[in-house]
């Protein structure tokens, strides 16, 4: 079996954005909106699932905690750091410390960076989805390939074969496909159409809870404070749609009663 | 003044860039892929461009890079596509400098850029103030196109990153639908269960003088669809007056790209679908039986 060496992969405990919490005065409640792992970071963990099925390695998992309250948190962030270990993580880092809560894009991939740094980690790649579901800002793997020195390659949406010590991949733009050859050691972001992510079995749950799980804090980390955005404002967009509901169990007059809805509308010019 | 660096992409960006980067300094051009060919017409904003040959976002970071040192500008300016996203991600990671893409708003501030984008799907704005130097990237249509004048000096720049080797470059079958632009969308999701029978929702369209646009999985997984009909977070954002969803859950990543239609129409026959609060009408029905009844019914009509 030939080797293809470690893999990182970065997996987030992201909002959900299916569950938006409100203050009454309309503002984004962040305390009491629970987080999940990022669906795309789970086709992340897919893909090295399959790899390490093929060449063997170790898989090593990042999680940075990005949003507080601290406490609130422990649940679901371990929610997220068990899914990552059944899946197919060896062994996991979290890093949960106040001073980065809410988190901050620069500092998020200096702490990654860190952690591969300081805890002696030579990933031949490092995988991650392509963006987070609650901020989205399609960064973070840029920015750690940057910290590291390394390759990066973005929106990866199928991983053809490994060559020795380079990997083909199909990077996936809005026009066209690039087909690319990437010198190993690189970062590749990964789209959701790069497989489908089975869930992990219950024997893979079982196996979870032994394996190593690293807390961290910056001071393991050698880390310092850092220079941060501050988010000035965040507002619920109010969606005030009718919610008009035709249950008819007769087809034709539900059809016949939309049509009436939209005529009175004024959008239908049939 | 301060700079501020303007990364074009095609020639039909800068307008607004230059334009909106004007209201902050001095703008210093970029021309990166199409841009890089058709050069002369940027050269008409009377600024000096510099003009990067690859269309390697690694190549385009490099640039930006040497730029950065050269001008220590406290704004990077450019479009939200993915080559820019990436190229401006390892530039961001380099100088540990802020970046934000997808911005609706921006105006610079003594002490910094304010900004506003979505979050969580666009279901909340989130309003934010960064420090300089920023990177931000931009929707198009959130600003006024700046008036051509003068004539720019070129300067051709020798980046290069070869690390990353190109094998093939595969264009996309494309509809070339302007979904955008289209008056009345019908919407397509997992609750058709074969390509055959999408048939329904082109009818429907036809009948209604509108196009066909579908879900994440229609579009780019099972590829029912060609990709530029893919509607949502990742794909297009469409204002249409009239949005009809047939077999689409409401999944916020889907939702996010709808918010702009007048009236939401919803067919689904999941009484408890999400999709029903987020719209104006909801049929509870089997689609099957629905829509031809409609189409029927709207045949009659005519």
């Amino acid at each position: 079996m030939l080797g293809l060496g470690d893999i990182v992969v970065l997996v987030k405990a992201s909002l959900n954005p299916e569950i938006v919490r409100q203050n009454p005065d309309g503002t984004f409640d962040i305390d009491y909106t629970p987080l999940k792992i990022s669906d795309i970071d789970r086709n992340a963990l897919e893909e090295a699932a399959r790899l390490k099925q093929v060449f063997g390695g170790k898989v090593y998992s990042i999680t940075v905690l990005t949003w507080g309250p601290l406490k609130a948190r422990e649940k679901d962030l371990r929610l997220v750091v068990q899914e990552a270990l059944a899946k197919v993580a060896d062994e996991a880092f979290v890093v949960a410390d106040e001073s980065i809560i809410p988190g901050d894009y620069s500092v998020t991939a200096n702490v990654i960076a860190s952690v591969i740094r300081e805890k002696g980690l030579k990933p031949t790649l490092v995988l991650a989805g392509e963006a987070s579901i609650d901020e989205s800002t399609y960064q973070i793997p840029g920015r750690v390939a940057a910290k590291l020195g390394l390759p990066y390659v973005g929106y990866v949406r199928k991983i053809r074969e490994v060559r020795g010590d380079r990997i083909v991949v199909e990077r996936d733009l809005e026009d066209y496909v690039e087909v690319l050859e990437v010198p190993l050691p690189a970062v590749l972001s990964v789209t959701q159409e790069i497989n489908e992510p089975r869930p992990p079995t219950l024997i893979q749950i079982r196996m979870a809870s032994r394996k190593p799980v690293h807390m961290l804090t910056l001071r393991d980390l050698r880390l310092d404070a850092m220079r941060r955005r501050s988010i000035v404002e965040m507002k619920v967009v109010t969606v005030s749609r009718k919610q008009i509901l035709i249950d008819e169990a007769n087809v034709e007059k539900a059809a016949l009663k939309l049509v009436e809805y939209l005529e009175k509308e004024g959008v239908l010019r049939v | 003044m301060d700079n501020v660096i303007v990364v074009s992409q095609k020639p039909s960006d800068a307008g607004e860039l230059v334009g909106l980067a004007r209201t902050m300094g001095n703008p210093v051009i970029v021309a990166f892929q199409d841009s890089a060919e058709m050069v002369e017409e940027l050269l008409g904003y009377g600024h000096r461009v510099y003009r990067v040959k690859s269309g390697r976002p690694e190549v385009l970071a490099k640039a930006v890079s040497t730029l950065y040192e050269e001008f220590k500008p406290k704004i990077i300016l450019g479009p939200s596509t993915k080559n820019v996203k990436d190229a401006m991600s390892l530039v961001a990671g380099l100088y540990d400098i802020h970046m934000a893409p997808d911005v609706v708003e921006v105006r610079s501030e003594a002490d910094g850029v304010v900004y506003k984008r979505g979050f969580m799907s666009e279901r909340v704005t989130m309003n934010v103030k960064a420090p300089y130097p920023a990177v931000i990237l931009v929707y198009p249509k959130i600003a006024e196109p700046a008036p051509k004048g003068g004539f720019g000096e070129l300067v051709e720049l020798n980046v290069d990153d070869t690390r990353v080797k190109v094998l093939e470059v595969k264009p996309k079958e494309l509809s070339g639908i302007n979904l955008e632009a289209a008056e009345v969308v019908v919407g397509v999701g997992r609750g058709f269960k074969a390509k055959e029978d999408l048939n329904m929702a082109f009818e429907l369209a036809k009948l209604l003088g509108g196009q066909v646009g579908g879900t994440r999985p229609i579009a780019a997984d099972l590829k029912w669809l060609p990709e530029d009909a893919w509607i949502g977070i990742s794909g297009k954002r469409i204002a249409p007056k009239l949005y009809i969803a047939i077999g689409v859950s409401g999944a916020p990543q889907h939702m996010s790209g709808v918010t702009g239609s007048k009236v939401i129409v919803a067919v689904n026959k999941d009484k408890a679908a999400p999709i029903f609060k987020q719209s104006d009408y909801g049929v509870v029905a089997d689609l099957y039986k629905f829509i031809p009844t409609l189409i029927e019914i709207l045949r009659r009509k005519r």
